[in-house]
């Protein structure tokens, strides 16, 4: 009796963990009541086009009556996955049928339909449909999570997601409670050509430099000298060749009191540097001080360096400042700053630079660019457009506008843009999707959101980046930093590019006087 | 003496006891189980004269069982036991039942020391030892517990040591059956009256000068704490009254907790002088170690009284970057985001507070302000905010700061009478009076509030056509002359008043002329301004 007692308690044990670990089936309700609008998920997953690589895009269903959901995915091809949630509304589907689902519907559409349970019965919302893009995207995404801050920063971080599933991985994270002797912080990451190969980002503060890594290998150089502004700031990878452009920036910030924006983010003062990276040299492309250049892209080819660039903005006759008031002029009229695109021929031989011509006058339209960025195919220049000033992520003017440089037509991506801040942006290598940071799910917290861009120039409406747990990005308290799409992952450990951080003081580069 | 007898087995049947034995038995001196008054005056400590403090930590903490609100905490040393300390802090919501977790934990851990290590006799002492370093240690070391600290130690200290005695108590019990576990609700069998009486007096000694040291060293504590306490349920009578229960204490965060009362009440004018306004030492350390006046502990929830709701989300995102989230920062981001009418991240803070225990209440309060900007602006507090909120927009890095007094000294436009008064009191606050009398001059005919015709008639002397603008004041002039001919012999050097500032506050508390000779003389002699961009890191 007492053995058999034995095997009733393992038997148990073994149904309960079963329980645990299997998912419970879900039937389509055979009875229900239609009702008249698409099912009001969270996020918006409704009638988007989507790669067919990315991961389950799991969501939650914004009822607050509801007690259980369940969804039935039909493609228009093949394939059928009937999936739904509990009371939580949560819809979290399983990966290996979603990617089948998605590879059976490549360049067809699925069907949703969703299905809410109330007290009074089950409900069937209007379909809505995910169109699978014959395209993937590329599947690593490299993001800084930041609280949106305004001045201070503490724990921080780049990490690297893959697209096709849920991981993160670390790349890089400063400390983890508040050290004064270590504490810095990390920004800007930038790859050569979509490849991890050749990548950078900047440290500042404690153990500050720009960390380059080159085949596995990290090492942490100082480009602020005499000559310079500060140290390198937006950088920008030559596709080919082993060199850098860097913006140098003396960046100031002021916060409203009373505003629908809350702080302006400006250059006191900035320059364009071109960095080699193996000779360890720096040489001033632009230092123009009547001029504010910054951001600076180089197109596909490495033929030509697009850039930002403001005039210094002139107080009216009217208007007289006091000379205790100098320094803060520029913040009194942050509002007249406007930036233009530019670009300037590039020789590969020489290294030397042609003159600039305006791509997207901006100015004279009393509106402002920023983060030109040239699509793979080197046909589209994307960008984007506010009110003034250059640092968008801040303005909820700012919109993702597409200059055709076959055409010369210029106009705004209506169906990927929000009502709030779509800035920051990154096109994938295949050029047919863009990652771009919003703020419209909340105007305070930027997302990373995905966009189709079509062969006719077109975007289509964007959606954010799936997470396992479709609460999360109501949960973050940090924003996503600076998007950046590569084809493979990084392999430098965290640990190394602690070493490197911490432990080297940095090569000083050398300052090349321009030709 | 009367020792205890071990008691043998019973044997039937038994004699009758005999009336010597029984007037013996009587006669026994009482002995108190100490572990179990060791739980109830621990617990007594923790709820009724630390509960607004451990209250107030609670707020400064941040806990969850959801894993992505809590990643803050990932990868930190002790992260796991600072996450349970965390936990149990949150009980603090209501401090009679954390009060008793804590004295059941401390007190446990007092009882299994002295099984661990076989206290026997006077030796007993020891196992007290520990406990009262952890409550004196609490005491000393004020706001530090929770102020740009991990608020986490405090219960995470206890569970751990509980914790290792536990385990170390049942392997000692499970290898030596001689070794049985002393008895928790009776004092053990061989402890004698004198040892009986010895651990009560050190225990109340111990409680005692826990208690000293936040009565008599760390005094602003527990006002503070309290203060914020009230702050929580918006009772502002009962902070004006905390503040003005001890006027002689001095600190930064004391006044300004006691300002927001005023500004609630429509005080601020006639009693902001109530209390001395010199500022101590408050013995707050930051992220650095270093003493600091710690403005960051109450700036924001005075940006937003002043109705600088913007600021005060800059302070508080401050905050929230620095120290991770915390309650009261993201309830005031809340409060902030309705203000603004930002419902979606509104929507988003009142999310994770969903997800902390105990904060159903806050949720239910202010969830149904999403979306109608007419209950928003028909609560209680959000309409003195509102009254306050400027009218066009500036930036905080043209002001001096801080930027709830810089903006108020500047002030031109007003959207209520409220913030002129407001204003007028930076003023008379920061003794900038040239600046304060052209800016009287919309109350012409007016009778001002009672400081701010102190401010005026004290000004008078110096500027006579005050008197046309406010013939009232002369019916004022005989307590001017009062208090200067008193004070004359004072008026010499910035130290000679210094010297006599504490002596004279009693009578003269509350009289703005006081406060313009003998208050807040570190700041008039330092005379701090600050403007300019930040340079600092852009986000």
């Amino acid at each position: 009796m007492r053995e058999h007692k034995g095997y009733v308690v393992l038997l148990l044990t073994l149904y309960f963990l079963l329980c645990a670990c299997v998912r419970k089936a879900y039937t389509v309700p055979a009875q229900y009541v239609e009702a008249d609008s698409v099912a009001p998920l969270y996020p918006d997953y409704t009638d988007i086009t989507i790669p067919a690589n990315i991961a389950p895009l799991n969501f939650a269903l914004l009822e607050d009556e509801a007690t259980e959901i369940v969804a039935e995915l039909k493609g228009e091809k093949e394939g059928n996955l009937v999936t739904g949630g509990g009371k939580e509304l949560k819809v979290i589907m399983d990966s290996t049928e979603w990617q089948q689902l998605l590879a059976q519907n490549r360049g067809a559409a699925i069907r949703v339909d969703v299905y809410a349970h109330f007290p009074t019965g089950w409900v069937r919302y209007k379909s809505h449909h995910l169109t699978v893009a014959e395209e993937g995207i590329d599947p690593y995404l490299s993001y800084r999570l930041i609280e949106p801050g305004y001045e201070l920063y503490r724990q921080l971080g780049l990490y690297q997601r893959n697209l096709t599933n849920f991981d993160e991985h670390v790349i890089y994270e400063n400390n983890r409670t508040f050290d004064e002797e270590h504490n810095h912080c990390i920004n800007c990451h930038n790859y050569q050509n979509y490849s991890t190969r050749q990548m950078l980002f900047h440290v500042r503060a404690q153990h500050g430099g720009t960390v380059i890594v080159r085949e596995g290998k990290a090492r942490k150089v100082q480009i602020k000298g005499d000559s310079i502004l500060t140290a390198g700031v937006y950088p920008s990878w030559h596709p080919t060749l082993p060199l850098v452009a860097f913006s140098t920036n003396k960046t100031g910030q002021a916060f409203h009191m009373y505003h629908d924006e809350k702080i302006e983010v400006q250059d006191e003062a900035s320059d364009l540097l071109l960095y080699d990276v193996e000779k360890n040299e720096v040489g001033l492309i632009l230092n123009d001080t009547t001029q504010f250049e910054t951001f600076p892209c180089w197109s596909p080819d490495g033929r030509w360096l697009y850039y930002c660039t403001s005039d210094e903005p002139q107080a009216p006759d009217d208007v007289h400042i006091p000379d205790s008031m100098a320094e803060m002029r520029r913040v009194m009229f942050y509002d007249k700053f406007f930036y233009d695109i530019r670009r300037m021929a590039f020789d590969e031989q020489t290294h030397t630079f042609g003159p600039s011509e305006l791509v997207v006058d901006c100015a004279g339209r009393h509106r402002s660019a920023s983060f030109p960025r040239v699509s793979p195919d080197g046909r589209y220049l994307l960008y984007a457009e506010g009110d003034y000033g250059q640092f968008h992520i801040w303005h909820k003017s700012s919109d993702l506008y597409v200059k055709d440089l076959q055409t010369d037509s210029l106009y705004a991506l209506t169906e990927a843009n929000s009502p709030d801040v779509d800035s920051y942006h990154t096109w994938s290598s295949n050029g047919r999707w863009i990652v771009f940071s919003s703020r419209r799910m909340d105007g305070n917290y930027t997302r990373p959101f995905i966009t189709y861009f079509d062969k006719r120039g077109q975007a289509h409406k964007a959606f954010c980046l799936p997470q396992y747990d479709p609460e999360y990005n109501l949960l973050l308290l940090k924003s996503y930093n600076v998007p950046e799409l590569t084809r493979d992952a990084v392999s430098v450990s965290a640990k190394s590019l602690q070493q490197c951080i911490y432990e080297t003081d940095g090569e000083q580069a050398k300052f090349r006087p321009r030709k | 003496m009367v020792k205890n007898k071990k008691v043998s087995k019973p044997v039937a049947p038994q004699r009758p006891v005999r009336k010597e034995e029984k007037e013996k038995k009587e006669r026994k001196p009482l002995l108190l189980p100490t572990a179990v008054v060791m739980f109830v005056l621990l617990w007594l400590w923790a709820w009724l004269w630390y509960g607004d403090v451990l209250q107030t930590a609670r707020e400064f903490s941040f806990w969850s069982s959801d894993a992505t609100l809590m990643r803050f905490m990932e990868g930190r040393p002790w992260g796991l036991l600072w996450w349970v300390g965390r936990a149990l802090l949150q009980l603090f919501r209501w401090p009679v039942v954390g009060g008793a977790v804590l004295a059941f934990l401390v007190s446990g851990c007092t009882w299994l020391l002295g099984y661990c290590l076989r206290l026997r006799g006077w030796w007993r002492l020891l196992q007290y030892l520990p406990a009262a370093a952890f409550l004196i240690t609490v005491a000393y070391i004020s706001f530090d517990l929770f102020f740009e600290n991990e608020t986490g130690m405090f219960m995470g200290i206890p569970v751990l040591a509980f914790g290792i005695l536990l385990v170390l108590a049942l392997i000692i019990r499970s290898f030596s059956h001689h070794h049985r576990f002393p008895p928790i609700i009776a004092p053990p069998k061989d402890e004698t009256p004198r040892q009986n009486r010895a651990q009560l007096l050190l225990m109340a000694v111990s409680i005692g000068v826990a208690m000293g040291i936040t009565h008599w060293i760390r005094p602003c504590l527990r006002v503070v704490t309290t203060m914020q306490c009230q702050l929580e349920k918006q009772d502002w009578h009962g902070m004006v009254e905390t503040a003005r229960s001890r006027p002689e204490l001095s600190y930064r965060q004391i006044s300004a907790y006691y300002a927001i009362a005023l500004v609630h009440t429509g005080e601020l004018g006639a009693r902001l002088f109530d209390i001395r306004l010199d500022y101590d030492d408050p013995y707050m350390h930051g992220f650095q170690g270093e003493n600091t006046n710690a403005t960051n502990y109450y700036l924001f929830d005075c940006d937003l009284h002043a109705g600088l709701v913007e600021t005060a989300i800059h302070h508080a995102m401050e905050r929230l970057t620095m120290e991770g989230p915390s309650l009261r920062t993201l309830k005031l981001l809340t409060k902030c985001a309705l203000l603004r009418n930002e419902w979606e991240v509104a929507r988003k803070y009142l999310h994770i507070l969903q997800h902390v225990p105990f904060e159903g209440n806050f949720v239910a309060r202010y969830a149904p302000m999403l979306h109608h900007p007419e209950l928003v602006d028909a609560d209680p507090e959000f309409q003195v905010v509102r009254q306050t909120e400027p009218l066009h927009d500036n930036f905080e890095n043209l002001l001096t700061q801080p930027s709830f007094l810089g903006y108020n000294a500047t002030l031109t436009e007003g959207r209520s009478l409220q913030a002129l008064y407001n204003s007028l009191m930076v003023h008379i606050y920061t003794k900038t009076m040239q600046q304060f009398i052209p800016r009287c001059q919309p109350l012409q005919g007016k009778l001002p509030p009672q400081n701010i015709t102190e401010a005026l008639l004290l000004m008078s002397g110096k500027y006579p056509e005050i008197l046309k603008m406010f013939p009232n004041l002369q019916y004022n002039q005989g307590r001017l002359l009062t208090f200067m001919q008193e004070v004359k012999p004072y008026l010499g050097s910035h130290e000679t008043r210094a010297e006599h500032a504490r002596e004279l506050f009693p009578r003269w508390k509350g009289y703005y002329p006081y406060y313009y000779f003998f208050g807040n003389l570190k700041a008039t002699k330092r005379k701090d301004t600050n403007t300019g961009t930040s340079n600092q890191g852009v986000n």
